[in-house]
């Protein structure tokens, strides 16, 4: 009955679109005034205020005591949000970036449209969302050709880190980390206000949020890659290490250029 | 009633389509735009597939079609899904246990027939695919299938003027991507409709069925039909049926990382079963009589296997014909000469 229902409604929608997509496009209406947000991801390692976290570089990890060049480090973020002074919060449509450290364009997300006023708090997904890990082929940064999509087993691959290591019994790391859905849901929310700080969003302007990344959260539980130095699948290890990383304080606040 | 209603404004929606696009698509194709279309079957479920972002028109469907029979999808260029799911084999292999990819190179699962998979919530043996309009990717990207990279793919296919008007055509995209080929092939997977065979029409009331065509039936539904559930003829749970002590091919359990899952594989639809030998995930057995003396009568207990498949009392040698006799029921001609299923270039 529900399902029925459900499908129902779909129909009645795929109507409504095909009327509005196959009409003859009217003049839009008056243009709201906007402007434009990026958040910056200056990548650190170590420390607060450490030093910079660099690809193909020996940087050792803190808790583990593990020599490790990195090759490739990409995320996924997604679903961001920013709160207004007034508490309400104002919903990026369709925000779904690939961070790749070795795309140093992909490392400032633009947020455009975004309505005039002030902000306290950017609110966002770690990975991507469930709805679409299961909703079939999908565009823009989800693209299969980013290589971040598990075609065996679907669902995306949400952090891809590679990377070579004398303390590794093969000399090299690959984890493969995903999962979406049950106890192998590795989704995090993650809520970052500005520390007192307010982001006044002005017409025709791009005002700049700088957050640090700190990559080396992943072993925050994760043993040493001497004892484990890839991870392939959803499960347990991949959700230790991951949440190290998503769930954290890996990433935090740094300043506002406006 | 509620599915007809339901059928009703599917096709409803679909010849709205139709007239609302008209003017813009163009020629409507060598179809009848009133009776194409996805429908229904009137004794099926509604389906999983509903065309969600990827509404269904004819230049899609089309577009998928000619996808689904060229070469180009592969490195080599040699091999299409066609190769390993034939129409006149209800969308399966040629009778072979293990299919072979690109320069022979073998697989190591028996490639299953296509039919009815918009039904589907899940896709191959172990269920690891979840949405159809993603499991291209497995066969595309396989090194003992297709074994081509989507980049690769799509400098073909971008490079390719009939290509790059077609998509044009369907999906009113300027460059071809990942996204709208697979939504294609899924215009045209998932009208991979078969409802027509005996069975339905005896189940519709208008044929009828001999008398060890009915005994098979009324075994059938008393001792298959708990996992092979009719209409669909699967259940669509995952199972080990006992056909090993232990299972080489871990099956579920690649998925789902569950020792108890290992050689558990998804129930096979038996629609077209006649058509399809060899059988199994790993095409072991050659006739429909060596499946029911290993499977129904020579299940091993392996600790795993189904435990209700093992209580159930041998069957006989007649049980055994007249069960051959209702699943010839289930071969649906119609479905295997449909044209508008058939290689769109010969
Ligand atoms: C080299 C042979 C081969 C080619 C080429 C091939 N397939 Fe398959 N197909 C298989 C095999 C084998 C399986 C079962 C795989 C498994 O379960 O792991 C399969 C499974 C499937 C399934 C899942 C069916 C089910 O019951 O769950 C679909 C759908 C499918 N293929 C569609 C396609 C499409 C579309 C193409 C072309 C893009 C294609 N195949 C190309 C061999 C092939
Ligand atoms: C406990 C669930 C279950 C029951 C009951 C069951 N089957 Fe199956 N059947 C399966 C599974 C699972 C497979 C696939 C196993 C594999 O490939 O490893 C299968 C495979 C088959 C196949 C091979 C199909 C193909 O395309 O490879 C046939 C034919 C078949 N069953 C017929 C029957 C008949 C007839 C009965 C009743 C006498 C029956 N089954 C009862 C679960 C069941």
């Amino acid at each position: 009955m529900k399902k029925n229902q459900i499908t129902f409604v779909l129909f009645l929608g795929l109507m409504v679109s095909q009327l509005t997509s196959c009409k003859k496009k009217t003049p839009t209406p008056a243009v709201v005034e906007t402007g434009t947000v990026t958040i910056n991801l200056n990548h650190k390692w170590g420390t607060a205020n450490g030093s910079d976290f660099k690809l193909d570089t020996t940087l050792v990890q803190p808790d583990t005591g593990d020599s490790l060049n990195f090759t490739t480090l990409e995320y996924y973020v997604s679903n961001f949000k920013l709160k207004k002074s007034d508490g309400t919060w104002w919903v990026h449509p369709d925000s779904y970036f690939l961070v790749d450290l070795s795309n140093p364009g992909s490392l400032s997300l633009n947020l455009t449209n975004v309505p005039l006023g002030t902000y306290t708090d950017v609110n966002f997904t770690m990975g991507v969302d469930s709805l679409h890990n299961v909703s079939g082929a999908q565009g823009g940064a989800l693209s299969t050709t980013n290589l971040m999509f598990w075609s065996w087993n679907s669902g995306y691959i949400m952090l891809k880190v590679e990377g070579i290591s004398n303390n590794s019994q093969t000399g090299s790391f690959a984890f493969h980390l995903g999962g979406f859905s049950g106890a192998d849901n590795i989704v995090t929310d993650k809520q970052i206000s500005f520390s007192g700080s307010s982001l006044s969003v002005s017409s025709n302007h791009t005002s700049k949020v700088f957050l640090q990344v700190n990559p080396d959260w992943l072993w925050h539980s994760a043993p040493s890659v001497s004892v484990l130095n890839s991870i392939h699948v959803p499960g347990s290890d991949a959700k230790t290490m991951a949440l190290g990383f998503f769930a954290n304080n890996s990433i935090t606040f740094d300043h506002i250029v406006e | 009633m509620k599915q007809i209603i339901f059928a009703l404004i599917l096709i409803s929606a679909v010849v709205f389509n139709f007239v609302s696009c008209k003017k813009k698509d163009g020629n409507v194709s060598t179809y009848n735009a009133t009776n194409w279309g996805f429908k229904i079957p009137a004794n099926f479920p509604l389906p999983n597939y509903t065309f969600e972002n990827n509404a269904q028109t004819i230049d899609r469907f089309g577009l998928g079609r000619l996808l689904f029979y060229d070469n180009i999808l592969s490195l080599n260029n040699k091999i299409s899904c066609s190769s390993c799911h034939a129409p006149d084999h209800a969308f399966s292999d040629h009778n072979v246990a293990l299919s072979a990819g690109i320069g022979g190179v073998l697989g190591t699962r028996n490639a299953p027939s296509l039919s009815n998979l918009a039904w589907y919530p899940a896709f191959m043996w172990d269920g690891g695919v979840n949405h159809i309009e993603v499991q291209p990717m497995v066969p595309l990207t396989s090194p003992t299938e297709m074994n081509e990279t989507m980049a690769n793919i799509l400098a073909k296919l971008n490079a390719n003027t009939n290509y790059k008007n077609l998509f044009k055509k369907a999906y009113d995209v300027d460059v071809i991507t990942d996204q709208v080929l697979l939504q294609a092939l899924a215009q045209f997977t998932s009208m991979l409709i078969s409802a027509d065979s005996k069975y339905d029409q005896y189940i519709a009331g208008t044929a009828s069925f001999t008398d060890a065509e009915k005994t098979g039936l009324d075994i059938f539904r008393n001792k298959c039909a708990g996992c092979h559930t009719e209409p669909l003829f699967t259940n669509f749970s995952y199972e080990n049926i006992g056909l090993d002590m232990v299972s080489v091919d871990l099956g579920r359990q690649l998925i789902t990382q569950n020792p108890l899952d290992r050689g558990k594989f998804r129930v096979p639809s038996l629609r077209n079963v006649a058509k399809t030998y060899p059988y199994m995930h790993d095409g072991r057995f050659f006739t429909l009589s060596q499946v029911l003396d290993h499977h129904i009568n020579g299940a091993l207990n392996n600790g795993i296997t189904d435990s209700t498949l093992l209580q159930l009392t041998p069957l006989t040698s007649a049980e055994k014909l007249d069960i051959i006799q209702f699943l010839n029921t289930l071969t649906d001609i119609q479905f295997m000469v449909d044209p508008s299923l058939a290689d769109p270039t010969h």
